[in-house]
């Protein structure tokens, strides 16, 4: 029997007046039909508002069919008589860690689902044994879900699903919102329920890393079914992926663009192994560069020089002006003086000048986000000063509001701050605190609106009739209105898809050109940071581990690791091609390098 | 700026206290509140006193932490003992211009301070004791009977259960929302009264829109977790009572008698 069957599903959502009467709908689904067999792992890709979610919900009875059937291991989920049958053998996991955990310790949240199905007590704590072990979190059976990281709550979501023991577990973004480290823990956690349980799984992600591991993928566009096939099918289709607003795997990207250039390798290659088996002979290779000169060192030097004379601008730049701001040996204590006193922050001595592009990277609680708080003075340092164009921004009579227009703060997930009626009042609430005349407030709303690329017919609708980039991009503009020399963004792309990712970043690095203001990106990608900055500051336990230029920081490859980081993907597999004997530089981060880079040797 | 409320917050170790059924501790809090309004003497408050320092020790919170959580309400226990030190007519002791302190105005102002303190200390030893999710166990347990007035008092506890667990997050979002607003020259700290209501309203809007989204995320999660109201369900903490919670009700009842006591004999 197949595990899902989906047959023509067509979903409507209708919305309605304040009489509950029809005043329009729109097609989420259109037309879909699939099977998926037991014991399988599939990945459903596609862009925000493909009809992903729809789908999804579907598939345990969270909604119901407008057209079309859906049959959950032989049962059509219309069936009234079955609903709890299909609750329990289709598990659900959502995106948002915090908002699906109901208990408030973590094993009364495992139970919660047992407890609904009626299980005896005995079995209960049987359940939630076996089901916390087996994605590793019974030592936290006692702990309150608050104090979890969220990949450690989104793993205890999914033992809340597996205690009810379900046939197939259905994953909605399940990584959205997590950093890097949690993605791969919740990722590992759902192969393993794959091969040891034989659980199904249906993955729903923005990740295209995380989809190489499914035995098929569907991706949707506007509610249909636009590719499917295994991964090395829609992987080799690159342009069609890019033309869906897609990602592909930044080695099938790499593969990819050398197949164009004319080297012979096939397309649709997903892992490093696969590429370098698939690249001409290494052992041929290495005897022509010989001849040459050792690529190896040759571009050694080359790196040292370049980075000198970058490292010799910042320093210039410092001695020159006082512009920019001076943070002098600044350390920050929680709740001093009590026994709970967390060091974020220990000594930290740094300048951030003028137009210049910074990534700021760290694991999740090595102080990034106090950091940033303390550059516009929402939080004071407890130790140490921090000057603006020279001055003391914590002297008394400093005005601290015009240092907030200068330095300005893009928090996580910053559509959360939305509250006017329409989009331009909500811009505008920034230049009115400042005193601004009306007429003022007005040109740079329109302006900042403007520059953020949101389109004038969204200008009088209510910011939460927008969709989730224009969101953003409309918060965005909120804090661009009071014209910052400064601009910090606290991870501007998590949770938004690959396109709306691209935008946003191709977004920030315009304003840094056109506005040359001076931008702070902290970021979980070390590839969109290799990308777009040119100074990375590294944090680690409330210090500054790094702060270099991106060549350089990445070459510490380890010591990253060791600090729950990576290197860009890019760096990998020029790592790996290098063991393998291929004769090429070490120092890449971006597939325009890469591709050049190999060209290069082979 | 919200987590320094300790007052009450749930003390993770283990004890006697701990391991007490959330009934028990329950009932024995509503007793032990309604012995202090009992008791009048110094023999009454000492018996109480006596009482809470044994539960203190037996619960192994540390005396610290629990005064530590007062800190909060300090403010009220100073205003009660002032109004009653004044304001109580009587016999005068001191007298500085319109001021009279009555020998009446310091026992009664003795008596509430001990009173209200005792009453906190407990109560907060309980909550200290208890999980919020035990505790809302235990009031649906005890409410039970009221089920058949119709008062849907599973659905209460669910409620009760689901505001504890989102408070804190709630509020770490208003801390949150509230900076990014600062971020945006947004001030909170007017002193003006009608430009602080107005600046309430950036902060008001997205924490309840924020809110809403949760609830609706967590009623579908909810949902999806086959959870259909309180009939049919079991427990995975069913409480059942122990030996261990026998005595501690006949200890309490020892101790509601002995105050009764010393109120009628001395």
């Amino acid at each position: 029997m197949k595990m899902i069957t989906l047959k023509n599903l067509v979903h409507d959502y209708i919305t309605r007046d304040d009489e509950g009467n029809a005043v329009g709908s729109k097609r989420a689904v259109n037309d879909v039909s699939l099977d998926v067999e037991p014991g399988q792992f599939i990945a459903i890709l596609g862009h925000n508002g493909s009809g992903k979610s729809t789908l999804a919900k579907h598939l345990n009875a969270l909604l119901y069919p407008t057209e079309g059937e859906v049959w959950l291991d032989g049962m059509n989920t219309k069936a009234e008589e079955h609903l709890w049958d299909i609750r329990q053998e289709a598990g659900m996991i959502f995106q948002n860690p915090d908002n699906q955990i109901i208990g408030q310790v973590v094993e009364e949240d495992v139970g919660f689902g047992p407890e609904n199905m009626g299980v005896p007590t005995k079995e209960i704590w049987e359940r939630v044994e076996e089901s916390l072990k087996a994605v590793g979190m019974w030592e936290y059976r006692k702990k309150s879900p608050n104090r979890l990281s969220g990949g450690q709550k989104q793993r205890v979501s999914i033992a809340g699903v597996i205690a009810m023991h379900p046939k197939c577990i259905i994953m909605d973004e399940p990584t959205a919102m997590l950093d890097p480290n949690g993605r791969k823990d919740v990722i590992r956690a759902a192969r393993a329920l794959n091969d040891v349980e034989r659980i199904t799984i249906i993955l729903i992600t923005h990740y295209m890393e995380e989809a190489i591991y499914a035995d098929k993928i569907f991706v949707m566009d506007k509610g249909k079914i636009a590719l499917q096939g295994s991964p090395e099918e829609i992987f080799s289709h690159v342009e069609e992926m890019k033309k869906l607003h897609l990602d592909v795997p930044q080695v099938t990207l790499l593969a990819h663009e050398l197949h164009k250039k004319g080297v012979k390798v096939p397309e649709g290659i997903l892992t490093k192994e696969e590429l370098a088996k698939a690249l001409p002979d290494a052992a041929s290779l290495s005897e022509k560069e010989q001849a040459k000169t050792d690529p190896g060192k040759a571009s050694d030097s080359d790196f040292e020089e370049n980075s000198k004379t970058q490292s010799a601008e910042n320093g210039s730049g410092e001695a020159a002006d006082q512009s920019g701001l001076r943070i002098e040996d600044i350390s920050f204590e929680y709740e001093r003086g009590t026994a709970m006193s967390v060091n974020a922050l220990d000594h930290i001595s740094l300048t951030i000048p003028e137009n210049q592009f910074i990534g700021l990277i760290g694991h999740t609680g090595s102080g990034k986000s106090t950091f940033v708080q303390m550059l516009n003075g929402l939080l004071k340092p407890t130790e140490g000063s921090i000057y603006y164009n020279g001055q003391n921004i914590h002297a008394d009579n400093y005005d601290r509001k015009n240092l907030r227009s200068e330095v300005g703060l893009v928090f996580q997930y910053p559509e959360h701050q939305l509250f006017e009626t329409d989009v331009i009042s909500d811009v505008m609430f920034g230049p009115r605190n400042l005193g601004l005349p009306e007429e003022e407030c007005r040109s740079r709303a329109l302006q900042a609106l403007q520059q953020v690329g949101l389109q004038e017919q969204f200008y009088t609708q209510s910011p939460f009739d927008l969709s989730g980039g224009q969101k953003r991009r409309a918060a965005i503009a909120g804090v661009l209105a009071m014209h910052p020399r400064i601009l910090i963004l606290d991870e501007p792309t998590a949770g938004l898809d690959p396109r709306g990712r691209d935008e946003i970043l191709d977004l920030i690095s315009r304003m840094h050109k056109e506005l040359k203001i001076t931008v702070v990106l902290v970021s979980h990608s070390m590839e969109d940071v290799a990308k777009y900055v040119d100074r990375i500051l590294v944090m680690d336990h409330g210090r500054i581990r790094y702060d270099d230029i991106p060549v350089r920081v990445f070459s510490h490859i380890a010591e990253l690791e060791e600090m729950g980081l990576a290197a860009p993907q890019m760096t990998y597999i020029m790592q790996y091609l290098h063991q393998k004997g291929y004769p090429v530089n070490t120092n890449i981060l971006t597939v325009e390098e890469g591709v050049r880079e190999i060209l290069k040797a082979v | 700026m919200f987590k320094e409320i300790t007052l009450g917050q749930y003390y993770q170790t283990d004890s006697v206290l701990h391991r007490l059924d959330p009934r028990v501790k329950l009932i024995a809090t509503f007793a032990y509140i309604i012995a202090l309004f009992i008791v009048d003497n110094f023999w009454g408050y000492a018996v109480a006193a006596v009482f809470l320092i044994l539960c203190i020790r037996l619960s192994n919170v540390p005396f610290r932490y629990i005064v530590r959580g007062m800190k909060g309400i300090l403010m009220i226990l100073m205003i009660t003992v002032i109004f009653n030190l004044f304001l109580t007519p009587g016999e005068t002791l001191v007298q500085v211009w319109k001021l009279r302190i009555t020998r009446e105005g310091v026992v009664f102002a003795v008596k509430m301070a001990v009173r209200l303190s005792f009453l906190i200390l407990g109560s907060s030893l309980m909550t200290l004791t208890t999980t919020p999710n035990q505790l809302t166990d235990a009031l649906e347990s005890v409410m039970n009977p009221l089920k058949k007035l119709h008062v849907p008092v599973h659905e209460i506890a669910m409620m009760m259960s689901i505001a504890l667990r989102f408070i804190p997050i709630l509020m770490e979002e208003t801390d949150k929302i509230m900076k990014a607003q600062i971020a945006r020259g947004a001030d909170f700290e007017s002193k003006d009264l009608m430009k602080k209501i107005r600046s309430l309203v950036p902060l008001l809007v997205p924490l309840f829109i924020s809110a809403f989204r949760r609830a609706n995320d967590l009623a579908m999660a909810m949902e999806a977790r086959c959870y259909r109201g309180g009939d049919g369900r079991t427990r995975m903490k069913p409480l059942v009572y122990t030996a261990k919670d026998r005595i501690a009700y006949s200890v309490v009842i020892c101790f509601f008698l002995l105050c009764i006591l010393t109120r009628v004999l001395l």
